[in-house]
């Protein structure tokens, strides 16, 4: 690439990222904090052999790993149970977190009278929740579903709210000297402004997804559910199930997270590229362009 | 009206509570020249454009471009601020494209032109770089290039290149001066820096704040093309001291 067409530009900033070799940025990635894990596991494994800790106390790594292993089979579908009142959750509480951010923001009047409930709402113990919800819902599905989206919108609706409300007002007058409709003007300028806030919110909220869930699968299951299953664990002194099951449930939360993780990765990547990927409708209209040359 | 006016103030004022951002002022802009506005901060500069462009309804007075009344309405003139605007989150290309964009579809004939002008005006290796790529000069050329393509007949600048270093901003004058003979555009350019004011136009109009108001209009005396020389002629000095006169509480 090059500038001599012009005299003007100053050395443009170059991606430093880009030209690091994919192998250091995997490396960098993944080797790290995999390593970490594994360092845990050592120091874990360290510390109950080296103090002699009774196995009903702590277990070894390996032996809660195998307690997942070994009952897989009856632990699978509560896992799946699990998964899907987080996803469940979580999906309900954006929806909710971004609508009600978006109205708070257009409605000034409805952001006064909103707000304070809002953060009421937070305030209430969630397990205090549990009874009525479970009075109002029952054993099913839809009251973890309820908790894990009452958790999640929250931090959605501030990080939006605060996104619109930041929007460099500049940008929203050009568009309207451009003689753009507002519903245009929403979709193309302040939506896209909003994005890294939305996704810090959906990043906090993923990070509590899950607990949610157990919490909801502690105070309002009548048998079935990964909470449960710990519990009677518990009751049995059956520790290494206990931990094992620990390690699962951090496990669906930490892949949650990823998951929107790279969902913002993918949304935005002006965030770390400097040059656009290709795409069809680039790639063609170049062609088409320098042809005409 | 003069036959070849393209815009037209008439009694146009702005109040914003007790202060007279711009008092009722009439003006009139001939076709294809180029006219700076020259003023302290607060003196009204903006408040004039945002009233022209349509974003702000003044107390009184009309708006007239190429003899339509235009007053509070937007869509009519190409608009530029000293913030580049540049949308993070799109392309060199798709910035420049950006208006078509919010105010209907953006066509290959549209792209098309785009990359052309990007390619014309020494920005056609960063077509598909994110605005953070680029240096301020280069950010202020792609807005500038987003105003062009709109295709306004009226430019309406306001301190563009005020965020620029000296050596980057005598640049893009020259880049300017060059695009305005290309393009054929009419410009309203303001700027709190007298030698600017005086380098580029054809015209020079001077404001003074509390209240905001035109106090003096200047008619430009130097010769097109101009260069590095023209800063150090006697007509710019001597214009250049009538001015700073002005700027400093004196009279006309
Ligand atoms: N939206 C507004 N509300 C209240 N006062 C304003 C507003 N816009 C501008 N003003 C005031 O009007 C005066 C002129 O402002 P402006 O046109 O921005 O000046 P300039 O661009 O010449 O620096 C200033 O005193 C400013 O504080
Ligand atoms: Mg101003």
């Amino acid at each position: 690439m090059s500038v001599s067409d012009t005299n003007l530009a100053s050395a443009p900033r170059r991606a430093n990222r880009s030209s690091e070799s994919v192998a250091r940025k995997v490396a960098r990635n993944v080797g790290v904090p995999v390593l970490s894990i594994v360092l845990l596991l050592v120091v874990w494994q360290a510390i109950v052999v080296g103090f002699h800790v009774a196995p009903y106390i702590a277990p070894r790594p390996y032996q809660a790993v195998l307690a997942v292993t070994q009952n897989w089979s009856t632990l699978w579908p509560l896992v799946l149970g699990t998964i899907r009142e987080t996803v469940y959750g979580f999906v309900a509480g954006a929806a909710l977190g971004i609508s009600l951010g978006v109205i708070m923001a257009k409605v000034p009047v409805l952001q006064r009278l909103v707000y304070p409930v809002l953060v009421l709402s937070q305030a209430v113990p969630i397990i205090a929740l549990a009874a009525p919800l479970v009075l109002i819902l029952g054993f099913s599905v839809t009251p973890k579903v309820v908790i894990v989206a009452w958790i999640v919108f929250f931090p959605v609706t501030v990080n939006v709210l605060d996104g619109l409300s930041h929007v460099d007002q500049d940008l929203v007058n050009l568009a309207r000297v451009y003689g753009a409709p507002r519903w245009r003007t929403f979709v193309q300028i302040e939506v896209p402004a909003t994005a890294t806030p939305l996704f810090s919110g959906l990043k906090i909220g993923a990070t509590y997804a899950v607990t949610g869930a157990i919490i909801g699968e502690l105070a309002a299951s009548d048998g079935s559910s990964l909470a449960l299953y710990q519990e009677h664990a518990n009751t049995n002194l059956n520790t290494a199930a206990v931990y094992g099951t620990t390690m699962l449930m951090t496990v669906i939360g930490i892949s949650w997270f990823l998951l929107v993780v790279g969902a913002e990765v993918f949304a935005t990547p002006w965030q770390r590229r400097t040059v656009a990927r290709r795409s069809w409708r680039r790639v063609a209209d170049q062609s088409e362009g320098d042809s005409a040359r | 009206m003069s036959a070849s006016a393209i815009l037209e103030l008439r009694d146009v004022g702005k109040v914003f509570g007790d202060t007279v951002a711009l008092e009722p002022t009439t003006l009139s802009i001939e076709e294809g020249s180029f006219v700076a506005i020259v003023g302290p901060s607060g003196c009204g500069k903006s408040t004039l454009f945002n009233v022209i462009a349509g974003l702000l309804e003044p107390d009184g007075g009309e708006v007239r471009l190429h003899d339509r009344p235009v007053t509070g309405a937007t869509g009519h003139v190409g608009y530029m601020l000293q913030k580049d605007l540049l949308v993070p989150w799109r392309t060199v290309e798709d910035n420049i494209t950006m208006a078509k964009r919010l105010t209907g579809r953006v066509s290959s004939a549209h792209r098309a032109e785009a990359r052309r002008v990007a390619r014309q005006y020494g920005l056609g290796d960063f077509l598909r770089h994110y605005p953070s790529a680029l240096s301020g000069g280069m950010r202020q050329r792609v807005a500038f290039m987003r105003t062009l393509v709109t295709h306004q007949p009226l430019l309406l600048l306001d301190e563009p290149f005020g965020a620029l270093d000296a050596q980057t901003r005598l640049e893009m004058q020259q880049w300017l001066l060059q695009v305005w003979k290309d393009t054929e555009r009419t410009v309203l350019f303001i700027t709190h820096d007298v030698d600017e004011s005086i380098f580029l136009s054809d015209r020079v109009l001077v404001m003074s704040p509390r209240p905001g108001r035109v106090v003096a209009d200047f008619v430009n005396p130097l010769a097109r093309p101009r260069t590095v020389d023209t800063l150090t002629e006697p007509d710019f000095v001597v214009l250049k001291a009538r001015i700073m006169h002005l700027l400093h509480g004196g009279t006309p």
